[in-house]
C-alpha cells in the first residue's frame, strides 16, 4: 500500500510538472510530437545517391543498353555513374525546373529534339548547358559525324548537344500488297511516281497508300525538311512562309484532304501504338513514313507481319534528287551544373563514339549512329527478315549522308503549333474550293502564322 | 466539472495573488497566435508568397530566375490581342457553356430518376453513374482517346451501327477542329454527370415531402411540383453546383492534354486557358507571361462566380 502510494505521488508530481508546461499538456504534446519527428529525420536522413555522375535518359531502349555497358566505364574510370529513366514527357519540364530552381540538376542529359531548342533561351551564358565546340573541334568529332545533326542544338554558333542519332527517312509499307497489285517499287524514283502509284491503290475508306496527317504536321515537316525547307534558318528567323514552304503545302495538302481527287493519304488519331498497328495490318495504310526509329517498333509492334514489310528510300522531289529526309533526334547535353566535365565527356564518348557498342546498341534499336566509322560494323549490313531480308542497317546509312539539316529555336514549339494549324486551315480551304485561289490562300496562311511566331519572339527580349 | 473549474480558477488566482498573473495573462495572450502560428507561417512560405510573387513576376519578362527585365503591364497588353489566348479564353467559355447547360441538367434528371422509388436496384445506378469519376483524367483522358478512334474505335463503330453509316467510320473526333469540342463535352459529361447527380440527391433528400402532398392537393401536375417545390427546394445545392461546376471547367487541363495528345489539337480547338497558361510557363519557359495569363484567368473567374452568385441570390440568402 504505501508503494502504491508512492507512486501515486511521483505520477502525481510528472502529471503536475507537465500541467505547469507553458501553454499546458497540448503544447508540450505538440513539441514532444516535433521533436521526435525531428530527430527520427535526423537520424535517418534520406540515401544521397554519391555517384560522380548523374545522367537523364528518357529513352529506355538507351537505358537499357547504357545498364549494360556501363560498369566498363565505371571500372575504367574508378567513378559511380547513377543512370536514371526520366519519363519522355516529364523530362524537359523536370529539366527545366532543375535549371530555373538550380537544384536537382543532372549532370548529363537526353533531350529530345523538339524540346532542345527550348533548354537555348537567354543569353548564351545563362544556357544551362555547356559549349561542346571546343571539344568537338578538339576531337575531330565535328568531321567523323554527320554534319547536318549538328545544326538542331547548335545557338548562335554555339554546339550544346552531341547528335545520338541521324534518323534517315524511308517509306516503310506492306510488300505483299504493292506486289499483289503488280506495282514495283523499283520504278518509284519521284513523289510523282509515287502518286501515281498511290491514287490506284487507294480505295477511299478502305486503303491508303500512306499514312499522312491532314492536321499535325509530323509529316508535313518532313517533307519540308526534304525540300531544304524549316521552320528558322541558321540565323533564327522565322521561315516557314517562305517560297518553299508554300510550295510543300501546295502540294501536300491534296494528297491529305478529304474528298480531294489526289487524296492518297490519311491518319488515324495515332502515329503509334495499336492505332498504327491496326491500321498496318488491316492494309488500311499500305506505308508510312519510316524513319530508322520506328523501324523498331513496327518490329515489335507488328511483329506478324515479318516478311511482309519492306523499305524504299522517299521518293525524290526531281529526278535525282534527295531520296530521304529526317524525323526526329536526341542530343546528349552536360549541364554546366556538372562539377567534372572532363569526365562527363569521357562519358559521352564512351556511349557515342564506342564502334562496337553502336552496333551492338543499333541491334536493339535500329537507330543509326552519327558516327560514321561505326557503320563499317557487320551488323549494318545484316540482313533483317522482318523487312524482307533487306540490310536495314546499310538502306539508312547510304541515306544518312543526304540528311536535311534543320534548325530549332527557343520558339520551336511555337512555330511547329502555328504550321499545324496553317496545314488544317489550308485543309480546309482546299477541302471547300480546290484549287481556286489556293496559293494566295496557302501564302497569306503561312505569313499570318509566321508573323504571330515572330511577335512572340519579338515580344520577350530573350 | 464545476469542482474542476472552481480548483482551476482558485490556482489562477493563486498565481495572480503570488505575483505570476503577468506572465499567465500574456501566456493566454499569445497562446491562439502561436497554435495558429505553424498554419500562418506555412500559408505566408508557400500560398501568400507565391501569389504575390507570381503578381510582381506578370510585370516582367522572364527567363528563368536570373533574367527579368520589368516590362508594366506589356505582358497584359499584349495578351488582351494574343490571338491564341483568344481562342483559349472561347474554347473554355465554350466548354463551361456546355457543362453548364447540358451536364447539370442531366445530372438533375439523373437524381430525379434514381430517386425515384419504383425504380429498381437504385443504389447499383447510382454508384454505376458516380464511378467514372473515381477515375483520374488522365486515364478518362487516355481510355477515350483509344474510344474515338477512326475506324477502330468504339464510339465510331458503334455510331456507325447505329445510324446505318450516316455517321462515318472515318470521324475524326480528335483531329477535326469542329468536332474536337463535343468530344471534350461528351468525355465530361460522362465523367462529372454522376458527380453532380449525387450533390443533386443529397438536396432532393432535404426536400420537405410535405410540400409536394400540398401541392398535389392544390393541383399542381408534375412539372409545376418541379418548377414550384423541387427547385426552390434545392436552390442552394444548384447555386453550389453552378459555381463548382463553372469553376471547375475554366481549370480544366488534364482531360484535354491527355485527350489531343499533349496540345491543343488541330487549330488550338481544344485548348484551354490554363493549358495555355502551362504551355507558356512549363513549356516556353515564359513565367512572366504565364503569371500574366494567370491573373487574368483568377480575376475572370472571380467575376464569374459574383455573377452567378448573385444571379441565383445565394448571398442574400446566406445572410
Amino acid at each position: 500500500l504505501h508503494r502504491d502510494v508512492a507512486s501515486a505521488s511521483v505520477a502525481g508530481k510528472v502529471f503536475l510538472n507537465v500541467r505547469s508546461f507553458p501553454f499546458g499538456v497540448a503544447a508540450l504534446s505538440m513539441l514532444v510530437l516535433a521533436l521526435a519527428s525531428g530527430a527520427l529525420l535526423a537520424l535517418r536522413p534520406p540515401e544521397h545517391k554519391k555517384a560522380d555522375i548523374t545522367y537523364w535518359t528518357f529513352a529506355k531502349p538507351h537505358y537499357e543498353a547504357y545498364q549494360k555497358v556501363i560498369h566498363k566505364f565505371e571500372e575504367e574510370h574508378h567513378c559511380k555513374v547513377d543512370l536514371e529513366l526520366v519519363s519522355g514527357q516529364g523530362l524537359p519540364q523536370r529539366l527545366q525546373a532543375a535549371f530555373l530552381a538550380d537544384l536537382d540538376v543532372p549532370d548529363m542529359c537526353e533531350v529530345e529534339i523538339s524540346s532542345a531548342g527550348t533548354f537555348f533561351r537567354g543569353p548564351v551564358e545563362h544556357i544551362g548547358f555547356t559549349d561542346l565546340t571546343p571539344r568537338l573541334k578538339a576531337e575531330g568529332l565535328l568531321d567523323r559525324m554527320v554534319a547536318s545533326r549538328f545544326a538542331p542544338y547548335t545557338s548562335r554558333g554555339h554546339i550544346f548537344g552531341l547528335p545520338h542519332d541521324v534518323h534517315p527517312v524511308q517509306f516503310g509499307y506492306r510488300r505483299d500488297i504493292l506486289e499483289a497489285a503488280g506495282v514495283d517499287v523499283n520504278k518509284i524514283e519521284t513523289w510523282d511516281d509515287f502518286i501515281a502509284v498511290g491514287k490506284k491503290i487507294t480505295i477511299p475508306d478502305k486503303r491508303y497508300m500512306i499514312e499522312m496527317s491532314a492536321t499535325g504536321s509530323s509529316q508535313l515537316e518532313t517533307c519540308l525538311f526534304q525540300r531544304d525547307g524549316g521552320y528558322f534558318d541558321p540565323t533564327g528567323n522565322v521561315i516557314f512562309d517562305n517560297d518553299i514552304a508554300v510550295e510543300t503545302m501546295k502540294w501536300y495538302v491534296p494528297l491529305v484532304a478529304p474528298g480531294s481527287q489526289s487524296q492518297i493519304a490519311n491518319t488515324l488519331s495515332s502515329s503509334f501504338g495499336t492505332v498504327i498497328a491496326q491500321g498496318m495490318e488491316q492494309g488500311y495504310f499500305v506505308g508510312v513514313m519510316m524513319p530508322d526509329w520506328r523501324s523498331k517498333i513496327f518490329e515489335s509492334d507488328i511483329g506478324h507481319l515479318t516478311g511482309k514489310m519492306a523499305l524504299m528510300p522517299l521518293p525524290a522531289v526531281q529526278k535525282g534528287g534527295r531520296r530521304t529526309s529526317t524525323w526526329g533526334g536526341t542530343m546528349l547535353g552536360i549541364t554546366k551544373h556538372c562539377k567534372n566535365q572532363d569526365l562527363a565527356w569521357e562519358l559521352a564518348k564512351f556511349f557515342y563514339t564506342n564502334e562496337k557498342d553502336l552496333a551492338e546498341r543499333f541491334s536493339l534499336t535500329n537507330i543509326l549512329p552519327p558516327l560514321k566509322a561505326a557503320w563499317k560494323q557487320p551488323i549494318f549490313n545484316q540482313p533483317n527478315p522482318y523487312w524482307s531480308d533487306q540490310k536495314l542497317g546499310r538502306l539508312y546509312a547510304d541515306l544518312a549522308p543526304e540528311v536535311p539539316s534543320q534548325y530549332t529555336h527557343p520558339f520551336i514549339n511555337v512555330a511547329k503549333s502555328k504550321f499545324g494549324e496553317a496545314l488544317t486551315e489550308c485543309v480546309q480551304y482546299y477541302s471547300q474550293h480546290g484549287d481556286e485561289g489556293f496559293e494566295p490562300f496557302i501564302r497569306t496562311t503561312l505569313k499570318a502564322k509566321a508573323d504571330e511566331v515572330r511577335r512572340q519572339i519579338g515580344r520577350n527580349p530573350y | 466539472l464545476s469542482a474542476t473549474t472552481t480548483v482551476t480558477r482558485s490556482r489562477a488566482q493563486e498565481g495572480i495573488a503570488g505575483g505570476g498573473g503577468g506572465y499567465l495573462r500574456r501566456q493566454q495572450r499569445i497562446a491562439p497566435y502561436l497554435f495558429l502560428s505553424p498554419f500562418v507561417i506555412l500559408f505566408l512560405v508557400f500560398g501568400t508568397y507565391p501569389i504575390l510573387k507570381s503578381l510582381t513576376l506578370s510585370l516582367y519578362a522572364t527567363n528563368g530566375p536570373r533574367d527579368e527585365v520589368f516590362r508594366g503591364l506589356a505582358n497584359y497588353s499584349f495578351l488582351f490581342g494574343d490571338p491564341d489566348f483568344h481562342t483559349a479564353v472561347w474554347n473554355t467559355a465554350v466548354y463551361a457553356f456546355f457543362s453548364v447547360f447540358l451536364q447539370l441538367p442531366i445530372a438533375l434528371g439523373l437524381a430525379l430518376l434514381l430517386s425515384q422509388r419504383w425504380v429498381r436496384a437504385r443504389e447499383f445506378w447510382r454508384l454505376a453513374f458516380f464511378s467514372p469519376n473515381l477515375l483520374g483524367q488522365v486515364f478518362v483522358g487516355v481510355l477515350f482517346a483509344v474510344l474515338y478512334q477512326p475506324q477502330f474505335g468504339l464510339v465510331n463503330r458503334g455510331l456507325n451501327a447505329l445510324t446505318r453509316h450516316a455517321i462515318p467510320l472515318d470521324t475524326k473526333w480528335l483531329d477535326d477542329p469542329n468536332l474536337v469540342m463535343p468530344a471534350l463535352v461528351m468525355t465530361s459529361i460522362w465523367m462529372y454527370a454522376g458527380f453532380n447527380m449525387i450533390y443533386f440527391l443529397a438536396g432532393l433528400q432535404a426536400v420537405d415531402k410535405d410540400l409536394y402532398e400540398a401541392a398535389s392537393v392544390d393541383g399542381a401536375g408534375a412539372w409545376q411540383q418541379f418548377l414550384n417545390v423541387t427547385v426552390p427546394g434545392i436552390k442552394p445545392v444548384i447555386t453550389f453546383v453552378l459555381v463548382t461546376a463553372t469553376l471547375g471547367s475554366f481549370q480544366l487541363f488534364e482531360l484535354p492534354y491527355i485527350l489531343l495528345n499533349n496540345g491543343g489539337g488541330p487549330k488550338n480547338a481544344g485548348l484551354t486557358i490554363v493549358m495555355y497558361l502551362y504551355d507558356r510557363g512549363f513549356v516556353a519557359g515564359d513565367l512572366g507571361y504565364a503569371s500574366a495569363v494567370g491573373w487574368t484567368l483568377a480575376l475572370g473567374m472571380l467575376i464569374i462566380s459574383l455573377i452567378q452568385v448573385r444571379l441565383t441570390g445565394a448571398l442574400k440568402e446566406g445572410r
